[in-house]
């Protein structure tokens, strides 16, 4: 029996291990890429990181809601250019700053959401895999955007809404930076400490057990995904609100992005494992990355080269780990 | 681990195997019928011959894909660097050209074979990584051919930055793009070869069947002796050289290297997969009939371009009947 | 013909099998006793070369080989049939048969070949089974016919046969029966692994014992007593094993009328279950007890009939209606459907009641308080280490059991449904397992226990249901409940004698 002891104790100092590791790596990929080219270690620019940073860790955040319970959203990259688009055009179309703002967020939060609901019901009701609905629910949502935008930016929204939301600050912290941080803070507190949390990573542990053990899996599941899409609407919007104007194409690689920020910090895509701490610093992680590349004039294209390496890399180094 | 109860495993005989091919064939042929008959009723101009080798064309193209994406599928996975696979190819295919023929002016055949092996070893050597992945290392096939896909389309779109590489030899296009031998395109009868070499590989070859065992339940597998490593990654080669040759195939027919066509392949091939009864669990499909759906397919969004209706609308279109298709065979299989 | 020498195998911190020597001669029917968790599994895994052995060698026919795979196995004439069955469900029976090894004309696959000698190969087993069947469409015992005639296809020289007549009818036992005094014969070498002494009685001519993975000793068959077999695989006299229950039957606590499932799994089930009794639901595998509990606790759909938990009705049982009713079911296969393996044993042991007022405070779940809430349950199992942060995957098999039935500690159950509660643990998780039936029935529970433990089943029920191909076939009380009672209607009528030479 002091063989099991022994081994949980082992399984034990291994995680504690795996949580410096990308801490450190951060750190190492940070001083790299300032010796290569000193602008990198600067203030300006470590402002520049963290916030965009926050931007990269609400769609990463919105990742992890659903990866936990073993599902993955596909369709994030394009409900992003749906949200931009629709919530631009309700922007301008409102009149008065203070009313078309309130109802700018909420119209993009309320689409967010809806695509979130669907992609919900479809995989936690119906029962359809997560990886096919959020593709087809992805195909439908960018026709939907470039249908509604023609394909053009949607422009001339209140000035007030980038103002604050890209380059205003609350109590010196630029606003993005407050905003991720209270999702975070959030998102932690209902992972961690609600039945709805722990409901979420049992469901992904083991989704039979978890019915077993009386779980309602399809109404969390669906709910986790219309939550997934509510906050892919804050990041659509706060995104929205730096580029000046709605854009049909404002996706872009992001899918990619919040899936390898969430995988690069720990998160299991076999569900049950990694939290929303994993996906802030995966995001840190790639920010890093893409800012020092950025910065060294590395081409966009070798970029998302590399993502794609780091995301193997990443999958097969965890998969080391997770043997117990 | 003696006496496990099973559940709910009843004497019942169900439907046979043959019974269910025919009647997944019957309705996967019957909405091919329709959508036929349909679209000629609606715009005569679809019997049009010049429609029809167009609509062949067509055809072949995303079949191809879609039976590399079935071959995938059967084992239980997914290919979603199909599209990227295609891109390569064509830009591949025009760069090797176009390099050669200042090297060997006069040789087309032998510069359309070169670029042809340039293909099938890009293929090989992207199949065999995403294969080894998976079957090895144990990682999931979704993520891995994502990561995969998007270091491919990073290399063509560094290599190409969005520009066509022209460079495809004259007797190449002519012949492969437009060549037609007794008035059927040399494309189409490769497609159609292709299709009947799946049809014999999963019928009457070993490796054929080892592939529905991988797929239908991995240690049942592992348990006969079937080579578990080498199915697997074997059918991640077969994929990714059949969508290689799609892309060199397409480029004949552009004339040039694009490094931006088959962005949306990942999702057409599973479409047409899924019509035509993959199951995407893995264990179960019939290349003939998923040759049926990508016609199906084909079809479909040759009615919406003779009926003018516009591409964005066609995109949403597709996504509807993925998941109207995944919603009906859910039903199915929970009334079972 | 076969030697193995000091074999032991080691998983992630789990010993299985400890310096086992094994031989077997030709001609000779070497049972393999022990119980569940003993290590029998693994020993056939290694000779059959599922996995190689952590120390220790295997020599077949005098060649010794370090190391087996399932390909040198099967050239070496090793053939295996497992209760996990080699066949994949979307394949046909023909197609399963020939599975890894396909007979071919060139590159093609000569399948009218395969199907005559397929045909021939029933016909001489007199199965009788469609080959053109899909796999998944079979019951458990046609399975098990195809999974014997799959391995005898070989024609091996060692026959491995793990638990085969788990789930045949007595008519097909003795096929099968037939088939291994054919076999022998010809000289062929067959390990029996098995716990129904009288089959190892009648067909053995050694036994080799084993417990806690080792080899507790090799003995002639006819030289030893079944009491003597017995103890050797639990290592203390059987009666120490099993409490003494005093029932004290109260109200009915489960009605079920006329139930069928729409799966078919179950039809016209009907039985009665009341507060501080233990009912005991017998069968062969696949009979339809554990589909019988699922469908009360609401995890497989119901076609007809009724289910009552204290008088009231349940149009609709669902595994959370039924947990807040008050009934509590564990599922056979912990790994599979019991347990979250990756999560610590603590939030497997709360799943089911989160939403405990002690678990919390305010609205949010609080960790401390949920250590201290699975404390005593923990303790009252014995759960060793005990430790409720460690992640259930790093505990034994035993342990890990354990960890599953402390979710029906933490809120009173009024009804508790076991379903193989004791498969593949050690004997001292079994004991504990028991004294925790016996706490609940004179707490005042009631305890449905569907098992396929003869033992466990006379000594801990006060009454038993037998059931056959889907039905409730018979209720026995007090006196009636024998093991020959009980198993004469496993087959659904009384047997005459059941022949076995």
């Amino acid at each position: 029996m002091a063989e099991f002891a022994l081994a949980a104790r082992r399984s034990f100092d291994m995680t504690k291990l795996r949580n410096w590791t990308l801490p450190a790596a951060v750190i190492a990929v940070f001083i790299g890429f300032s010796v290569v080219e000193p602008r990198v270690f600067s203030q300006v620019n470590i402002f520049n990181i963290v916030t965009q940073t926050s931007y990269l860790a609400i769609f990463a955040m919105a990742q992890t809601v659903v990866i936990v319970a073993r599902g993955f959203d596909l369709s994030l990259g394009f409900t992003v250019s749906l949200v931009s688009v629709i919530s631009a055009m309700v922007l301008v179309a409102a009149g008065e700053p203070s009313l078309a703002v309130a109802a700018g967020i909420l119209a993009g939060l309320a689409v967010a959401a809806v695509i979130g609901a669907t992609n919900g019901v479809l995989i936690a009701v119906v029962g359809i895999n997560p990886l096919v609905t959020t593709l087809g629910v992805a195909n439908i949502v960018l026709s939907l955007a470039s249908t509604v935008s023609d394909g053009f930016p949607v422009s001339g929204f209140p000035v007030q809404f980038s103002e604050f939301f890209a380059q205003g600050s609350v109590l010196g912290l630029p606003v993005p930076v407050v905003v991720a941080g209270l999702l975070f803070a959030a998102l932690s507190v209902l992972m961690n400490w609600t039945r709805f949390g722990r409901s979420l990573y049992i469901i992904g542990a083991n989704p039979k057990t978890a019915v077993a053990a009386g779980i309602r899996s399809g109404p969390v599941v669906a709910a986790a995904y219309c939550l997934c899409g509510t906050l892919i609407g804050f990041g659509a919007l706060m995104l929205t609100a730096r580029t000046g104007s709605g854009e049909p194409n404002l996706g872009g690689n992001l899918t990619l992005e919040s899936i390898a920020a969430a995988v690069v910090g720990g998160v299991k895509l076999s569900g049950g494992e990694g939290g929303v701490g994993a996906a802030l610093v995966g995001a840190l992680f790639v920010t890093v990355l893409s800012n020092g590349m950025n910065l060294t004039q590395v081409d966009g294209y070798l970029q998302q080269i590399c993502l794609g390496a780091i995301i193997i890399i990443a999958l097969v180094t965890s998969r080391g780990h997770s043997r117990h | 681990m003696t006496s496990i109860a099973v559940s709910g495993v009843s004497a019942g005989p169900g439907r046979s195997r043959r019974e269910k091919f025919i009647a997944q064939g019957g309705i996967v042929l019957t909405f091919l019928v329709i959508a036929a008959v349909g679209t000629y009723l609606l715009e005569p101009r679809f019997i049009n011959r010049l429609n029809i080798l167009n609509l062949l064309r067509n055809f072949s193209f995303l079949v191809l894909p879609a039976l590399a994406q079935m071959v995938v599928m059967t084992t239980g996975g997914f290919d979603l660097s199909v599209g990227a696979m295609v891109a390569i190819s064509s830009v591949l295919t025009a760069t090797v050209m176009l390099y050669l023929s200042s090297v060997a002016p006069d040789m087309p055949i032998a510069l359309s074979l070169a670029a042809l092996a340039a293909c099938l070893l890009v293929g090989g050597l992207v199949g065999f990584v995403n294969g080894f992945l998976v079957a090895v290392l144990k990682l999931s096939p979704f993520m891995v051919t994502l990561a995969t896909a998007s270091m491919i389309t990073g290399t063509t779109l560094y290599y190409t930055q969005g520009i066509p590489i022209y460079g495809v030899i004259q007797q190449f296009s002519d012949g492969l793009g437009r060549g037609q031998v007794g008035g059927i395109p040399i494309v189409v009868m490769i497609a159609v070869a292709v299709t009947v070499g799946l049809v014999v590989l999963q019928r009457q070859i070993a490796f054929g069947r080892h592939l529905y065992a991988v797929g239908s339940d991995l240690r049942s597998a592992r348990l006969s002796g079937v080579a578990i490593v080498r199915t697997t990654i074997a059918a991640y080669v077969i994929a990714s050289c059949l969508a290689a040759t799609t892309g060199y195939l397409m480029t004949a027919r552009l004339g040039s290297g694009q490094g931006t066509i088959g962005a949306t392949l990942a999702l057409e091939t599973i479409a047409a997969a899924v019509i035509g009864g993959v199951s995407l669990r893995g264990g179960i499909g019939r290349a003939e009939l998923v040759a049926v759906a990508a016609l199906f397919l084909t079809v479909t969004n040759n009615a919406m371009n003779l009926l003018k209706v516009d591409s964005r609308f066609q995109t949403l279109m597709l996504g509807i009947i993925l998941i109207a298709a995944l919603w009906i065979e859910r039903s199915l299989s929970r009334r079972k | 013909m076969l030697v193995g020498q000091n074999l032991s195998k080691r998983f992630e911190g789990a010993i299985a099998l400890e310096a086992v020597d094994f031989d077997l001669r030709s001609g000779e029917v070497h049972a393999l006793l022990g119980e569940n968790g003993a290590g029998k599994s693994t020993l056939i895994n290694l000779l059959v070369g599922t996995f190689a052995p952590s120390t220790g060698s295997i020599e077949i026919q005098g060649r010794s080989h370090a190391s087996m795979s399932p390909s040198l196995a099967s050239e070496l004439g090793v053939a295996a049939v497992f209760q996990e069955f080699s066949l994949p469900p979307d394949l046909t029976v023909l197609e399963s048969l020939f599975l890894g090894r396909e007979k071919r004309r060139g590159f093609l696959l000569d399948r009218r070949g395969m199907r005559q000698e397929a045909e021939q190969l029933l016909k001489r087993l007199a199965f009788d089974i469609d080959l053109d069947q899909q796999v998944s469409h079979l019951t458990r015992a046609q399975k098990q016919m195809v999974e014997i005639a799959k391995a005898l296809r070989t024609s091996p020289r060692v026959l491995i046969l793990d638990e085969p007549t788990a789930s045949l009818t007595d008519g097909e036992a003795e096929k099968l029966f037939d088939a291994i005094a054919q076999l022998k014969r010809a000289g062929v070498g067959i390990v029996y692994v098995s716990h129904r002494m009288s089959e190892i009685r009648n067909l053995s001519d050694r036994v080799t014992v084993l417990r806690g993975g080792r080899k507790i000793g090799t003995v002639n068959t006819a030289e030893v007593s079944d009491e003597g077999l017995i103890e050797m695989m639990v290592g203390r006299p059987m009666g120490q094993l099993f409490p003494e229950i005093s029932y004290a039957p109260g109200k009915v606590a489960v009605q079920v009328r006329g139930l069928s499932t729409v799966d078919g799994a179950v039809r016209e089930a009907s039985l009665v279950a009341k507060a501080g009794e233990v009912v005991g639901l017998a069968g062969l595998v696949g009979c339809g007890r554990s589909e019988l509990c699922r469908a009360i606790f609401g995890l497989t759909s119901i076609k007809d009939g009724t289910v009552e938990l204290f008088g009231e009705a349940v149009a609709r049982p669902h595994p959370h209606s039924m947990l807040e009713r008050g009934l509590c079911y564990f599922p056979p296969d912990r790994g599979a459907e019991g347990l979250a393996l990756s999560r610590p044993v603590r939030e497997n042991v709360t799943m089911s009641s989160l939403d405990l007022r002690s678990l919390k405070t305010g609205p949010f779940l609080d960790v401390l308080r949920e250590r201290r809430v699975v404390r005593e349950p923990l303790q009252e199992l014995k759960l060793r280490p005990l430790s409720p942060e460690s992640p259930v995957s790093s505990f034994s098999g035993g342990n890990q059991q354990k960890a599953m039935l402390a979710r029906g500690l933490i809120k009173d159950y009024e009804v508790y449904v076991f379903d193989e509660p004791t498969v593949g643990i050690d004997v001292g998780a079994k004991s504990d397992v028991y004294q925790l039936i016996k706490r609940l029935v004179e707490r005042g529970a009631c305890v449905i226990l569907s098992t396929s433990e003869l033992p466990e089943l006379i000594n801990l029920s006060s009454r038993i249901y037998v059931m056959h191909q889907s039905s409730v076939v018979a209720e026995l009380h007090g006196d009636e409940k024998s093991e020959a009672a009980v198993l004469s209607h496993y087959f659904g009528k009384p047997a005459e004698e059941r022949r076995l030479q």
